[in-house]
């Protein structure tokens, strides 16, 4: 063995080699605070390490890419675990550079002869920027790709070449498939390239002056780098692992719904580490002097300042500025970070826009477990489905006047703006028709038998039409009818006509119906017979239905303006309903107070928003 | 790891100093093994979890493939396409090509072979002039039932089950076999 190993050491000269490495005199012995330069190499190897195993599975392009992600991340053998740590360690990353640099300042380790190195690290530190800031697009998903989009929109307004630089970024005019290529060709190729040989200098002129001690440590005696600094960087570097894992078990690596260039996404935002920047691009105050100002002078202008610091060093109060100038900023961004939060956290419609990307992630992984991904993407899925669509639909075309369970569709409230006391205002929007939360459902039905005006109370808010539709026909007969609706005897038979009415609407999700029930609720419906009294008149006087099993007619109903309810709040019934509610067999041109639809909507969209309100869509076990 | 020569200002034990180094190692070891052990288990994935290549066959795996009528009843092999949904990781190519094979009818009984050539995987072709399938790769060649003419294929063309239904529509369960070996074994 020995004689092995002289012959290798005779030929390579490693045992110089480990001796240099590993006998680094530190002055004063091993100490904590020297451990984050290590942290930082032991991540930067570990995004290596799951980079390239990433690489081996991700797939570059506008129509794969979210898909390959989804595939790593739920298909592949321990893939979520991969996706996680790689996910996290970069954001580690940005933590442990924070420190280190904090270190460095306080240390004075930027002054002469270490000014060099300090340099180096800035460059290693936009490096990692870098990496950060490519990395966040190539999942191709809503949140990546709208943040992203964000930052190549800040290199479009350079000056001069701007657009030219911008347009380079993205390998044209808009994002496509050539924007994840270059990305990725940033990304796995030519950033780490650079950060493995500024890394290797940044070592290498670490070495040639030796650690940063405080003067009480000149004077102590000398330890080495092994073993105890070593084990002390490698108990740090565990720390900074177990934190990994511990954030990948606990949240996972998240993958919000595919990007989609034509929907809007109000919940863009960067990740929480370029938070303060995105917070201080919104003060009123920088927009006026520009988005180059901002984004670009400001920023520029700082690490210029940092640049200078071995400089500014040498000045009598020097020191003391560039520690103070650093935690100036670090409390700045800190504080720009928690504003960005807490007025996040107070807006409902972030936090609704947030729940509906998180949710068309969910969604998507759904679909593409059960389905596969067609060659159109997993964005196409997305684009197919009820479920996805209809809430979209439903705050696009109904929530001018309707709220699904008080909000739009989309989990927002509808706000306007009024002026008061001279100041604009945000409230409310007042609903002005009927909140279809519970559209058709057996709740829905005995809400219009027994407490019709509040099923219709914002119709109130709909001027004299409304008035109209509250004081018409059937209010009157829902207040006719109130006292012998409620008799406890009658109980039962209120449940078999709602019972029969919805065995009518052939929505199998609200099934399976009580077949004795159903067939009282006809007999119901047909004479208004109840066991204790009966109502002033019967449904079907006013209603005509013909049933869904066979062709009989339940009477005719009694013309023009009483809607009739044959298969009503079914499909076909709401499609047709929607198309030209003004029909005859609807409302009737003389009392409808809603738009028909039939020109506004396309047929597809029309599917869409139905199947979704009466709940026609795929449903995995986990789904509701 | 060679021994450190010990500074002499260096007043620790030489004990503490061991185990410290041990320490660091099994530490340092365990956080690099984490990263890489997983990167490792997803590249081996294909041979950790079995897949799906295709969607679309009967609940024993067989697909439609020719109707008897198709077939001449002198045995003269055919080609006939296999079209199902085919598996590619996350995607599925709905009515894809998924495979092609040789049919032949003999006595009303149907035979089938994968048309890949069991030596080295190109696609063999049947030679009306030869009465023989031969492979233009390196010249492989079967017989018409199967058995291989010459010493360059491990073994014969790889037959295939097949089932015929009351429709006189032929079925066969399409699957493919390891190359160069001797042995006929299903690539799962």
């Amino acid at each position: 063995m020995n004689t092995l190993l002289n012959w290798l050491d005779h030929r390579t000269g490693y045992r110089t080699l480990m001796h240099e490495a590993l006998n680094e005199p530190i002055p004063g012995g091993a100490k904590w605070k020297y451990v984050w330069g290590s942290t930082l190499t032991f991540v930067f190897a570990v995004q290596v390490m799951t980079g390239f195993f990433l690489w081996a599975a991700y797939s570059p392009s506008t129509l794969t890419a979210w898909e390959s992600v989804y595939f790593i991340q739920n298909e592949m053998t321990l893939g979520w675990l991969l996706r996680g740590i790689h996910h996290y360690a970069a954001q580690a990353m940005m933590v442990l550079l924070g420190l280190h640099f904090m270190q460095i300042i306080i240390a004075g380790a930027y002054r002469a002869p270490r000014e060099v190195n300090f340099w180096l690290g800035l460059i290693l530190m936009q490096i990692v920027l870098g990496l950060s800031l490519t990395g966040y697009l190539l999942p191709w998903d809503q949140k990546g790709y709208y943040a992203t989009k964000v930052a190549t929109n800040i290199v479009g307004v350079t000056p001069l070449v701007g657009p030219q630089l911008q347009q380079l970024a993205q390998g044209g005019p808009t994002y496509g498939h050539h924007t994840l290529t270059r990305f990725f060709a940033l990304h796995a190729g030519v950033l780490p390239a650079l950060l493995v040989a500024f890394l290797g200098l940044h070592i290498y002129v670490f070495r040639r002056h030796g650690i940063t001690v405080s003067k009480s440590d000149e004077t102590k005696p000398i330890g080495t780098f092994w073993p105890d600094q070593v084990l002390m960087d490698a108990v740090a570097c565990l720390g900074v692992l177990a934190t990994i894992l511990f954030f990948t078990v606990w949240k996972g690596a998240e993958l919000t719904g595919p990007a989609d260039a034509s929907e809007a996404y109000s919940a863009a935002r960067p990740e929480w580490y370029f938070l303060f920047l995105f917070r201080f691009l919104k003060f009123e105050e920088v927009d006026k002097l520009g988005l180059e100002f901002g984004a670009l002078y400001i920023p520029g202008a700082i690490m210029g300042v940092i640049a200078l610091m071995p400089f500014i060093g040498h000045w009598k109060l020097g020191h003391r500025f560039n520690v103070a100038f650093t935690i100036a900023l670090l409390a700045g961004a800190t504080f720009l970070t928690a504003l960005a939060l807490k007025e996040d956290g107070a807006d409902a419609n972030y936090q609704a826009a947030v729940k509906a990307a998180v949710f068309e992630g969910h969604r998507a992984t759904e679909l593409a477990k059960e389905f596969d991904i067609p060659e159109s993407g997993a964005l196409s899925l997305l684009k197919e489905d009820a479920l996805v669509q209809g809430p979209k639909l439903f705050k696009r075309y109904c929530a001018s006047c309707h709220r699904y369970d008080g909000h739009n569709g989309m989990g927002q409230i509808p706000m306007k703006e009024i002026e008061e006391d001279g100041k604009t205002k945000q409230i409310e929007e007042l609903a002005t028709a009927a909140d279809l939360g519970h559209f058709g459902s057996r709740v829905w039905l005995t809400n219009i038998l027994t407490d019709y005006d509040k099923t219709f109370a914002p119709l109130k808010n709909a001027g004299e039409g409304g008035q109209r539709f509250l004081n018409g026909e059937m209010a009157g007969w829902v207040k006719d009818n109130a006292d012998v609706v409620k008799k406890s005897e009658n109980e039962q038979a209120v449940k078999s006509l709602v019972e029969f009415l919805v065995s009518q609407t052939g929505r199998t999700e609200l099934g399976p119906f009580d077949e004795t029930m159903v067939a009282a609720g006809k007999e119901i419906y047909k004479t208004g017979k109840l066991p204790e009294g009966a109502f002033s008149s019967a449904c079907a006087d006013c209603h005509g239905l013909k049933l869904a099993d066979n062709a009989e007619s339940l009477g005719d109903g009694a013309g023009p303006g009483y809607p009739t309810l044959t298969g009503y709040t079914g499909k076909g019934w709401l499609k047709e309903f929607i198309r030209n509610p003004a029909h005859d067999s609807f409302y009737g041109p003389e009392h409808n107070l809603m738009p028909a639809f039939a020109a506004k909507m396309t047929d597809k969209e029309l599917e869409q928003l139905v199947n979704w309100m009466v709940g026609d869509y795929f449903r995995s076990k986990k789904t509701h | 790891m060679e021994p450190s020569t010990p500074s002499p200002d260096n007043s620790k034990t030489p004990r503490r100093g061991f185990l410290a180094g041990v320490a660091s190692i099994v530490i340092g070891g365990l956080i690099v093994l984490t990263p890489l052990a997983t990167g490792i288990a997803c590249f081996l994935d294909p041979v950790l979890r079995r897949k799906t290549k295709f969607k679309g066959a009967d609940t024993d795996g067989f697909l439609s493939v020719a109707k008897l009528t198709d077939l001449p009843d002198d045995g003269t092999p055919l080609r006939f396409v296999l079209r199902a949904d085919k598996i590619d990781a996350w995607n599925k190519f709905k009515n894809q090509t998924i495979g092609t094979v040789y049919l032949r009818k003999i006595d009303n009984q149907v035979i089938a072979f994968n048309d890949t050539c069991p030596h080295l995987g190109c696609k063999v072709d049947y030679q009306e002039s030869h009465k023989s399938f031969l492979c233009p790769c390196h010249a492989s060649a079967f017989e018409l039932d199967g058995k291989p003419t010459n010493k360059i294929p491990p073994r014969g063309l790889d037959s295939l089950e097949i089932k015929t239904d009351t429709n006189g529509e032929v079925w066969v369960k399409y699957q493919d076999f390891q190359c160069g070996i001797k042995k006929q074994e299903a690539v799962q």
